[in-house]
């Protein structure tokens, strides 16, 4: 199934460089929405883009073809319980989920990291103002800064569970600390790199500090602030089940660390499914959002033209 | 300062001088003066439109910075309806050769920018109104129907277009141009020279016009002033007449703009030459010109 599309997928690509114009006009009625569509081009674009399909979504359906049949039929009796093929795992996933622990436990982690996650964005994004805006400041802070930026949250989970406890603070406090940085740096760098041309077009207006600031600045740099957003919603998750894993009571990473202490395995693989699939729905969605604040900047490598 | 008789000029240069402090560097530790602008003086009347000519590095841009209140002379004073210019105001309008257009904002949310807040004259005008001027001038540059359109969708000609129907928008007295046109291709540049013409004469603004061409200079404005290589002097100003402009007839081969063409052109060449030998280049924003440095660390070396 995904052989011929591979050759066709060349084929079109050679076309146009080895001027075949057979290949051409052969591509050009399956391209267009025009009267002269044939029902084999039609068929033909609907293999094509049923191939496309299957190969995109290949390696995720080998992989999960191989964690169902691999531990039964490959790997010794030992290791299956260790390793519990997908149908088990999927079963554990319904259980936890008809019986309401999963929402339980998804619901403390989700709002550890949504709160811990607020208020780096907001400390953040408003830090990385002044920063930004004040060189002496910038000046000042910047050298401690990077220290801090190269230390990696979960190397100072001890210390902050020393000083806050092991309760909710100490886990939405680092969770803040790891997604801090990103935002902090991206803001920085969205405010410097605002054209200074802009700056001078909205200067010869008339315009005052604030103003300049509210108009021109922010909304040049809000495109890259949110890259800095979408780089904090992934480390806050990933940071949060590492410090739920140390010492919690709730919450995906206490789910998978106490399964796999009371030996049910099935369930740990089951909240470790969940932890993947939110970090993608996480990723996805502040792509999304990402997407929607940068539409005008779809053109700004071909702005010079 | 003012002889008292006849009106006063809309724009007044007095004996403009501008310098520049060069940034210590490595080649220039102990950093240098520059003189961008020298006793530069020049009257502008209401309703005028005036081009400046010069080779590169001549203090054009800086001359236009002090118009429009960016910056301040060094000595000297500039007069606008007979008040010194303490900064930028809504009676003038600086139009940028690279457009700078907002790229996160439609053509019409880019015209009415200035429309935004409180106006010099305390007025505040509604969404509804903003965006009717918007259209308005958006139709006046001949861009009816493109007001959705982003920066990034537009060409050249037509951000250039947005950016005067902006400036035009809050309807100042002065439009401040640099070099609007140089970034475009020669038939949109022509067919826009047309077309500011033609709004000049609607509008009857003061239009200050900066630009690198002959031609453009001779049959834009109505006196073409010409500086000298850096620092810049008014070297001095050729009064152009080619009768009615706004006809279909090819003024640019009229026998008369030949003649005030290679008026301006003799007057320039002596001074391009200048330049060139010398290396001069753009001066920045910030006040450093790249090629003064380099002098400066070659005549060390000699």
């Amino acid at each position: 199934m995904s052989t011929p599309t591979l050759t066709q997928e060349t084929q079109t690509q050679a076309g146009p460089a080895a001027a075949a114009g057979e290949a051409t006009t052969e591509r050009n009625p399956a391209l267009s929405p025009g009267p002269g569509k044939t029902p084999a081009a039609t068929l033909r674009r609907y293999a094509l883009q049923g191939g496309r399909a299957v190969w995109g979504a290949g390696a995720i359906i080998l992989f999960l073809l191989l964690w169902e049949l691999g531990p039964t039929y490959l790997a010794p009796a030992s290791t299956r319980v260790f390793l519990p093929p997908l149908h088990e795992v999927l079963e554990a996933l319904g259980t936890l989920i008809g019986n309401g622990q999963l929402q339980n436990h998804l619901a403390a982690s989700l709002s550890r990291s949504a709160s811990g996650f607020g208020i780096a964005v907001v400390t953040a994004v408003a830090l990385g103002l002044l920063v930004a805006w004040y060189g002496a400041l910038d000046r000042f802070l910047n050298p401690l800064l990077e220290v801090f930026r190269n230390t990696a949250a979960l190397a100072l989970l001890p210390v902050f569970t020393l000083l806050l406890g092991i309760g909710e603070t100490s886990k939405i406090s680092i969770v803040a600390y790891a997604a801090f940085f990103p935002v902090l740096l991206n803001t920085i760098a969205g405010v410097r790199t605002v054209d200074p041309l802009l700056i001078r077009a909205a200067r010869s207006l008339g315009l005052s500090n604030f103003q300049l600031f509210q108009k021109v600045i922010l909304p040049s740099a809000v495109p890259t602030i949110f890259t800095g957003i979408r780089m904090a919603g992934t480390s806050s998750i990933l940071v949060l089940i590492a410090a739920e894993m140390v010492g919690a009571k709730a919450g995906l990473g206490y789910l998978i660390v106490n399964s796999q202490m009371s030996f049910l395995i099935p369930d740990m693989y089951a909240g470790i499914l969940t932890v993947s699939l939110l970090g993608l729905l996480v990723n996805y969605l502040l792509v999304g959002v990402e997407r929607h604040f940068s539409r005008w900047r779809t053109a700004v490598g071909s702005r010079t033209a | 300062m003012t002889s008292g008789t006849g009106p006063i000029p809309k724009i007044s240069l007095q004996n403009i001088t501008k310098k520049f402090t060069v940034r210590p560097s490595k080649d220039n530790p102990e950093g240098a003066v520059l003189t961008a602008l020298d006793g530069i003086s020049l009257d502008v009347s209401a309703g005028e439109f005036i081009t400046l000519v010069g080779p590169s590095g001549s203090g054009k841009t800086t001359l236009l910075d002090l118009l429009a209140g960016l910056t301040k002379p060094d000595t000297g004073q500039v007069l606008v309806d007979g008040r010194e210019v303490a900064g930028p105001g809504r009676d003038r309008a600086v139009v940028f050769q690279q457009y700078a257009l907002f790229p996160w904002r439609t053509a019409a949310a880019n015209v009415s920018f200035g429309l935004e807040g409180v106006g010099s004259d305390g007025k505040r005008y509604s969404r509804r109104e903003r965006a009717g001027k918007a259209r308005e001038y958006l139709e006046l540059v001949g861009l009816g129907g493109f007001e959705d359109r982003y920066p990034h969708e537009l060409s050249g000609g037509m951000k250039q277009r947005v950016a005067i129907a902006r400036s035009l928008a809050y309807e100042p007295d002065i439009l401040l141009m640099d070099e609007p046109f140089a970034a475009l291709d020669a038939q949109t540049r022509e067919q826009l020279q047309t077309e500011l013409l033609r709004i000049w004469a609607t509008t009857g603004k003061t239009i200050i016009f900066i630009t690198h061409g002959i031609d453009e200079a001779v049959y834009l404005g109505q006196r073409v002033a010409v500086l000298s290589s850096r620092p810049g002097r008014l070297k001095e100003i050729v009064d152009i007449d080619l009768g009615d402009r706004s006809g279909d007839e090819d003024v640019r081969s009229d026998p008369a703009f030949v003649e005030h063409r290679h008026k301006v052109w003799s007057l320039l060449h002596d001074e391009v030459r200048r330049a060139q030998e010398a290396g001069h280049a753009k001066i920045q924003p910030d006040g450093t010109a790249p090629d003064e440095t380099r002098t400066i660390a070659t005549g060390k070396a000699a």
